[in-house]
């Protein structure tokens, strides 16, 4: 028994819609407007009078923001890369083989999950620092495993879980050796799961704030967010063109959202409810 | 050769359990320890942990032969009894040195840095340090703190030349020596009554509590009215996903823009409509402030709330509702006594993971008011980064981070002994 939607349903809906986008609309239209229109009378206005690209060429010319584009490309594509490949190995054997120490394992990785990030910093920074490795690829890759790798676990623990085992047990039955039962059997049904579990390290590793802003001071190795929240000056704020890289950030998102949506929501909501 | 499932098991695991071992779980181990330690980024001779005596030897090299060739100009131009003093001031410092080579360790090093000096090289960090044993640091100590007096005394009776250089010289090897900084629990117990720390952990919890309650409330009733069938369902998710998929940062300098004192349109719309008296109030007012970044996290957090209840609310078998209609159950009771029941490991599941975000905050907060007005809105995460980073103070700084994991890790045994074996799911079976 589904109830059926009336049309103030459909009011609301479009209100609800409305709040939710409304910051990413207005950022739009501040972003193409000139610096006469974004400031003064027509601060408030919905129209824009003159509406100019300049902000978005500005934010690429004026600032290496192309380069921050690029570093958190990379920081995030390799942390994602190397987290999966090793929470695979590990959510396979806490999903499909018999051992002890299971459970501990995984309450350990759920724990880790719940680290303040604040609270192993002092120690990461120290030790970057004196291995020459703040503002370097590597020195946010290997900190960026803190949240990376629990995540990576627990969400592919969960998919792996809902392959049925019993296909293991034919491929054993058949011969296939743990390996072969790995490699041929299982992770051919596993990919979804693998590619659902990869999109969330990959926006968790591109959000991330506090080890960037920390260890990668130079502005060539500044990650996005970071380089965005500094575009302010000490007097100034230069909000068309925050507006405009903001909007740059936003669009692969909302792209990336869009197609991939329900595997994301699956993801997400994968722990926390159970089927 | 064959590894049994067990072996292959462990093996496949191992790799996990060590990254997490040495990433995570020993940084907040050391942090802990750091915290027990006097560490200053900005203080040479304390930017790391200490545990005895020591000393730079790059500084000692760098700064003993000031000294000598101080006390050997001074003497020079000196006459009398003076120049006697100043002699025989230049032989014991000689002999601290001495003394001090006799470990000889400590000669082959002084040899070998004073080399690399020499060619501008740096100098490496296992050269740098070595420890002293007390009495060594006491002769260092006794003999230096002896030739300042005399130089002091000198220079007031104006048997200098240059009296004002005799101090420098003197703290500069001074500075070499390093004492051990271990100080305990002492930064625990300054904040144990530290109205500012008190203030970061009642704005958190007052964060926290308002914004999850908000949040809850709201995804609980968004959940509720998209549970049905509508056209547009798919752009309702990917909209709900939005505000999820962007940095918190960017969200919080949208947010910062929308209310600016004088061109922000929300700041704009409260004062047209009457909720604030000006449009400056909402960044510039310690009330205006909380109120703003509690706002900002409603709307990038409500969404991911909803989406998660609404896949809790799917699992609910319809059967459930119609018997109950049948039984002629309200839609009230209906909610109280079937929705939510059946809701519960969601619910709790959604509301720990919520408040852990939300006792954590830190991006939001930097981005949209840096902590300010007078502090109203500096959490504890933010004073924890300010001591570290703006004042460079890592101990302190340590301990307020070992503050959060402590009160982190209250939150979660809290919520888990509520949620027992639910949040774990079925791990105990295969």
């Amino acid at each position: 028994m589904q109830k059926k939607a009336g049309p103030l349903f459909y009011i609301f809906l479009v209100l609800f819609i409305f709040i939710v986008m409304f910051p990413f609309l207005w950022i739009l239209i501040a972003a193409l407007k000139p610096p006469s229109e974004l400031f003064g009378e027509r601060a408030f206005q919905f129209i824009i009078l003159n509406p100019s690209f300049d902000n978005f060429v500005r934010v690429f010319t004026e600032r290496p923001f192309a380069r921050y584009l690029w570093n958190s490309t990379v920081v995030a594509t390799l942390t994602t890369l190397y987290s999966i490949t090793i929470a695979s190995f590990a959510a396979y054997a806490i999903a499909w083989l018999s051992f002890r120490g299971k459970t501990i394992i995984l309450r350990i990785v759920l724990a880790v999950s719940m680290f303040p990030q604040i609270a192993t910093i002092s120690p990461i920074f120290m030790f970057m620092q004196s291995m020459g490795l703040t503002n370097s690829y590597l020195g946010l890759i290997i900190p960026y495993t803190t949240f990376a790798l629990p995540l990576a676990i627990w969400n592919l623990t969960i998919f792996f879980r809902k392959i049925p085992v019993d296909l293991g047990e034919a491929a054993k039955v058949d011969g296939a050796s743990i390996w072969q039962t790995m490699t041929r059997v299982f992770f051919p049904l596993a990919m979804p799961g693998v590619f659902t579990t990869a999109i969330l390290v990959f926006i968790a590793a591109w959000n991330e704030f506090l080890f960037a802003l920390t260890l990668n001071t130079q502005e060539a190795m500044k990650t996005v967010p970071v380089g965005i929240v500094m575009f302010q000056g000490m007097f100034t704020i230069p909000w068309g063109e925050i507006s405009a890289a903001s909007i740059i950030v936003t669009v692969p998102l909302v792209i990336m959202v869009l197609i991939f949506q329900r595997r994301i929501i699956s993801g997400l909501t994968s722990g926390a409810v159970k089927e | 050769m064959k590894l049994s499932e067990k072996q292959m098991g462990y093996l496949l695991i191992l790799p996990a359990i060590v990254i997490i071992l040495i990433i995570a779980i020993w940084p907040v181990m050391r942090s802990f320890w750091i915290s027990l330690h006097d560490i200053r980024l900005n203080d040479p001779t304390k930017t790391e942990v200490h545990t005895s005596y020591g000393l730079d030897m790059e500084r000692y090299v760098n700064t003993l032969p000031n000294l000598l060739r101080y006390l050997k100009k001074e003497a020079d131009t000196a006459q009398g009894a003076a120049k006697e003093q100043l002699l025989s001031l230049r032989q014991q410092t000689e002999q601290m040195n001495a003394t001090l080579q006799q470990t000889g360790e400590i000669a082959a090093r002084y040899e070998r840095i004073d080399q690399l000096l020499l060619e501008f090289k740096p100098v490496p960090n296992e050269l740098k340090y070595v420890e002293l044993t007390s009495e060594q640091m006491e002769s260092i100590q006794s003999t230096l703190a002896a030739i300042g007096t005399t130089l002091d005394e000198m220079g007031k009776q104006k048997q200098l030349s240059k009296p004002e250089g005799a101090t420098g010289v003197v703290q500069g090897i001074s500075s070499s020596v390093i004492e051990p900084n271990y100080v305990g629990f002492a930064y625990y117990k300054k904040f144990l009554t530290d109205s500012r720390m008190w203030g970061a952990l009642y704005n958190t919890l007052f964060f926290t509590v308002v914004s999850v309650a908000i949040e809850l409330v709201l995804g609980l009733w968004i959940a509720l009215l998209i549970n049905k069938q509508f056209a547009g369902r798919g752009l309702v998710r990917a909209t709900v996903l939005i505000p999820w998929a962007i940095p918190t940062v960017i969200s919080a300098m949208m947010w910062k823009y929308l209310y600016d004192g004088q061109n922000g349109i929300v700041a704009h719309l409260f004062e047209v409509t009457g909720l604030v008296s000006n449009m400056g109030v909402l960044l510039t007012t310690k009330a205006g402030a909380m109120f703003s970044v509690i706002l900002a996290d409603v709307w990038k957090t409500t969404p991911f709330m909803a989406l998660l209840l609404f896949a809790g609310l799917q699992t609910i078998p319809h059967s459930l509702y119609e018997a109950a209609q049948v039984d002629g159950a309200s839609r009230v009771q209906q909610f109280f006594r079937i929705t939510l029941p059946m809701l519960k490991s969601t619910l709790l599941v959604s509301l720990l993971f919520r408040t852990l975000d939300a006792f954590r905050v830190f991006d939001l907060i930097y981005a949209l008011t840096g902590g300010g007005p007078a502090n109203s809105t500096e959490t504890i995460s933010i004073l924890a980064y300010k001591t570290m980073f703006a004042q460079m103070s890592f101990g302190e700084g340590s301990a307020l981070a070992i503050i959060v994991f402590l009160c982190v890790a209250l939150i979660s045994m809290g919520y888990i002994k509520i949620l027992g074996a639910d949040l774990l799911g079925e791990s105990g079976g295969r």
